[in-house]
Parts: C-alpha cells; structure tokens; sequence
C-alpha cells in the first residue's frame, strides 16, 4: 500500500522507445539533496550511456524524501533497485532487514558516492563573527539546526561539534570527552528552532530567522546558486559527510535487474557523474575533481575516525548518551 | 430488508473506518506491555510534550470560547453590512491547510517583517515560541465556539434581554443571569470541541513551533519525531495519551451539545 503511494508521487515514467534490445525501468528510492543532480544530469547521462553499451532503453522511477523515511518505506515494501541515501546507519536498516545482502561497503569508495562538510552558514559578511564551533555558543547568537529525531541527517551535525571537540579543536583537549559535550551543550543551548528537516532549517535561515545555520556545504551552495545571499564558515575542524548508493539485492533480484543496478552505480562513480554531484554542490568522492576555490577545513574526520556508525550511534544517540547529556534539557 | 443491510453496512464501514485503525493504535501501545508504555510516556520530553500541547489547548480554549461566544451574539444580533462577511471568515480557517496558518504566522511575526523584529527586540518573539503556539491554535479553532453557539442563540428571544434591561438590570447583569444560563451548555460543548482539536493540531504547529524538547515541541510533532527516528512504540504510546484524551472528551462535548440543543429546542 506505502510502495503504491510511494510510486503515485514519482514522477511519471517517459514514454517507452521501443529499441533493438526493449526497455527496462530502473526504480530509484533517493534522499532529497541529489534530486536536481539525479533528476537533470546523472540519470539521462547513465540511460544515454547504457543505451549506448546494450541497445536497451531505461526509464527510471523515482522516489525523494527524507532518507530515514526512504529507508523505512523500502524496508515496508517499496521495491526500490537502488537507494541513494544520506548516510551509513539508514542502509544498515535495509541490511538488518535482509534486503542488502551484499558487502557493499567493500565497494568503490567505501560504497559512498558523494560528500559534504558539516558547515556553519552564516548572514552575509558574517556580522557575528563567527568562526569556530564554539563561536555559537556565545550568548545572543541564535542558532539553527534540524531536530535529530526528524532528521537523520541532523546527526552530522552534532557528531561534527562534538567530534571536533573530542579531536582537541574549538577549545577542547583532546580526547576530553566531558569537555566535547559540554560544548555541544553550548551550541545546542543558543538553538532557537529545530525544524523537520535540513531543507526546513536552511529556507528558514533564508528567511531571516537566526543569525546562523548548522548544515551541510551543499545546502549553501545549493541556496547560493537559486541566487541567495549566504556565507559559509568551515570549522577548522569538521565532519567529512559521505553519502552511500548501493543496490537493494532483494529488489533488483526479484525485478532481473541486477546488472542493471549494479551498472547505475558503478556509473555514478564515473568522472561524468561525479562532475554532476559536484556541480550541485556536492563534493564528489573522487577528490580529483574537487571544483577548485572550496574552502579547506585544518581537518575534516568520518565517522570510522569517531569508532565507526555502530558505536557513535549508541554512544551519542542512544536514551541518555552524548546527546540527551548535551541537548535541550526540561528547564 | 434493506434496512438492516443499510446498518450492516455503516458498522462495517465505521468500524474498517476508524475503529481498526485505532485497535491497531492500542495493540501497537500495549506492544512492549504496560511498563514500557509507562516509561514511554513519562520520558521526560514526552510528557514536557504532552504538557505543553495541554497548556496551551487550554489557554487558547479559554480566550475563543469567549471571544467565539462574543462573536456568535454579534452575528445572531447585529443584522448590519459586514455580518456575512465576518460571517464567512470565522469558517475560513477550516477550508484552509492548518499548515498554511503556520506558515502564515512565521511570515507575519518572523524577523524579516517590522513587526517581528520590533516583537523580538522587545523580548516577545511570536514566531517558533509558544505564543506562536497559541495563536496558530486560535485561528484553527476560531470557528468551533462560534459554530456552536449560534444555533442557540438564534432560538433565544431577544426580548429576554431587552426585558432585563426594561426592568433595569445592567449589562453585566443581563448577561450573567439571562444571556448565559441558557447557552452555557452550548459554550461548553464549543470549548470542549476547540481544545480537542488544538491537543491534537499539527500541521500549523509544525510549521510555527521551535520543535525544541522540554520548551516548543508539541505532543503531536514529538510523535512524528518518535516515528522518524524508527521509536514506534514511543509514538504510539503519546498518540496512545491523546486518543484517551479524545475518547473522553468526545462524549463530553456530544452531551454537552444535547443539553444545549434540549435547553431550548
């Protein structure tokens, strides 16, 4: 019932060409970030591409939403031959479904396809002067960032302070664990709404509401790029965001579209699509084709510098971990 | 024959209607059994949630069964231009998406309007606090009190009131002992209806609250909170708190309403 809801809200497949080798479709369930650079760029230049190679023309069905909801409608039945989503532990919930089967992160680049920096966005000129992680938890500045609850992607946030403060940055010692939470606990004090979502967060910064935004580069550039005024500061120390598409074993089985699948995201790791992240304001995972100019963090870590998703999930998000220490506390 | 197919058919059709989704509610409450239904509700941010969304049903239910009653007499008794159009936007709130209201609040009292920001620096922010809160409640259950006044009003007849004047009574005495008696069941039946409604508001409420736990998160929006972050059980059991809420005060505002309809009917 959710998959046929789900499919009502895809966009409508092209009208089938009826070439030399016939036509498969392709089902795409993707957070929403990569939608313009999927939707615009990638997927025609993957058809064209496969067109090319096999004489068969694909059509996709595509699916956008949050990635945690993506996650759960595909684990509930939403038949997807591919999920793109925005981080680790949402594909883990396919696996621990028995939908994944394959040891995807022994893939290319991990199996990531896309990154982005946790960042600060901030007015234009950046009136406040802000520079560092703990720059937000000065008294006056108000603070954005998306409810962790609503928002898996929220979670780079807040590994990105308390991270950095744990690897000795923004006025931590390293490996001082009670002083990194206690500067999450300073940022998180001087935040005056927490919306659904990333994008939620950032239109609402767009509007005027709080003096800055904790979000991914992309948003801002994304933003700047639909003509927004906005600056960024990167931390000198942050979290490198990596984004993973594997293919949903289950699915493209059951569909005969293994090759196909398999073929969509070994192409996304190809320059031309690369390229396309990058010029939607992702960086690609091939550092090669970084776009030059991007501002360059003292260190950027991931999460396996953190102990890997398993464990900073539980230790930081878990009832009374890192988190519910450091978060909003009853007044 | 076709009558008792005809009541086969509203049970059937209820009851796949609403009662099998609520049975399923209450089996996905009870999961985990009744200590961790307990736990979950009484987590910390759940019930700062619950409060909140009562606290604030609550004030917004006392200033429109009053205002709601008040505009109700002005459209019953004041037959002048402007009636129907008064008329006509106290029902507005309910034709438009609640999350429209929000969004409208934001863009009115957000910090990029004079009046927002003149708000903000006098230390009274409407926009993500829980005066925002409350008055996104006002404007969806604006027509809830005035909706179930009027009817009763209409049936009283003015010369009560013109009689109490007639004999000298004031304003106040008029209103208190010949204007209210006969339509207070009807204003209870309206605030019963406006504060079930506000418990359970979410789409203007997501857009006009903070979201923050323990301060501007609403029951509602903690639910779909619990959802997103894969804790069903969780959501369940507050949705669990605000479908007993409404179990109870349904009735209430349906006797209620039979009082008001029977006082003069």
């Amino acid at each position: 019932m959710l998959a046929l809801l789900l499919l009502a809200c895809s966009s409508d497949p092209a009208p089938v060409a009826e070439g030399a080798g016939g036509a498969r479709t392709l089902t795409l369930a993707a957070y929403t970030t990569p939608r313009e650079a999927y939707g615009k760029a990638i997927l025609p230049a993957f058809a064209a591409a496969w067109k090319t190679k096999t004489g068969e023309t694909v059509t996709f069905e595509e699916s956008y939403q949050g990635s945690g909801a993506q996650a759960r409608a595909v684990k509930e039945g939403f038949e997807a031959d591919v999920v793109a989503l925005s981080l680790d532990p949402d594909v883990a919930v396919l696996e621990e479904a028995g939908l994944i089967t394959h040891d995807w992160r022994s893939g290319a680049h991990g199996g990531m396809v896309s990154r982005s920096l946790a960042v600060i966005a901030v007015r234009s000129g950046n009136p406040r002067g802000i520079a560092d992680w703990s720059d937000l938890s000065r008294e006056g500045v108000a603070v954005l960032t998306p409810n962790v609850r609503t928002s898996g992607g929220a979670m780079w946030n807040v590994l990105a302070i308390w991270g950095a403060g744990l690897r000795g940055f923004s006025g931590v010692t390293a490996g001082d664990e009670a002083g990194a939470t206690g500067l999450l606990r300073g940022v998180l004090s001087r935040v005056t709404v927490m919306d659904k979502g990333a994008r939620e967060s950032i239109v609402n910064f767009e509007k005027g509401v709080g003096d800055a935004a904790i979000t991914y580069e992309n948003e801002v550039l994304v933003a700047r790029k639909g003509g927004v005024a906005m600056d960024y500061v990167v931390p000198p120390s942050t979290i490198l965001i990596e984004n993973p598409v594997v293919v949903v074993d289950r699915y493209a089985e059951k569909h005969g579209n293994q090759d196909l699948a398999k073929a969509f995201v070994e192409f996304l790791h190809s320059a031309e699509a690369q390229k396309a992240f990058a010029e939607y304001g992702l960086r690609p995972v091939d550092e090669t084709l970084t776009p030059p100019g991007l501002p360059t963090p003292t260190e950027a870590f991931t999460v396996r510098d953190l102990g890997g998703w398993a464990a900073i999930k539980a230790k930081v998000f878990d009832k009374g971990g890192v988190y519910d220490q450091a978060g909003p506390a009853a007044p | 024959m076709s009558g008792m197919l005809l009541r086969i058919g509203v049970f059937a059709w209820v009851g796949l209607l609403v009662a099998l989704p609520v049975m399923t509610l209450v089996g996905a409450g009870l999961r985990g059994g009744p200590a961790a239904l307990w736990a979950a509700v009484t987590e910390p941010a759940a019930l700062d949630a619950i409060g909140l969304s009562l606290g604030t049903a609550a004030v917004a239910t006392l200033v429109n069964s009053v205002v709601g009653t008040a505009i109700a007499w002005v459209l019953v008794r004041w037959d002048v231009p402007g009636r129907r159009l008064i008329a006509a936007l106290v029902d507005l709130p309910l034709a438009i998406p609640t999350l429209v209201a929000g969004v409208l609040i934001v863009a009115l009292f957000g910090p990029q309007t004079a009046l927002g920001s003149a708000l903000i620096a006098a230390g009274m922010p409407v926009a993500f606090s829980k005066a925002g809160i409350v008055l996104a409640l006002l404007f969806v259950t604006l027509p809830f009190c005035v909706r179930a006044v009027e009817p009763v009003l209409e049936e009283l007849d003015p010369a009560e009131e013109e009689a109490a004047y007639t004999l000298g009574a004031s304003p106040l005495v008029t209103l208190v002992r010949v204007l209210l008696p006969p339509i207070l069941p009807a204003v209870a039946a309206g605030a019963v209806q406006t504060f079930a409604r506000s418990v359970a508001e979410f789409g203007s409420l997501a857009a006009v609250s903070g979201n923050i736990p323990h301060q501007t998160l609403v029951a509602p929006v903690y639910i779909l909170g619990e959802v997103e972050a894969g804790n069903p059980g969780g959501a369940a059991a507050v949705s669990l708190v605000l479908l007993a809420l409404a179990l109870f005060l349904q009735p209430l505002a349906g006797a209620l309403a039979r009082r008001a309809g029977s006082a003069h009917g």
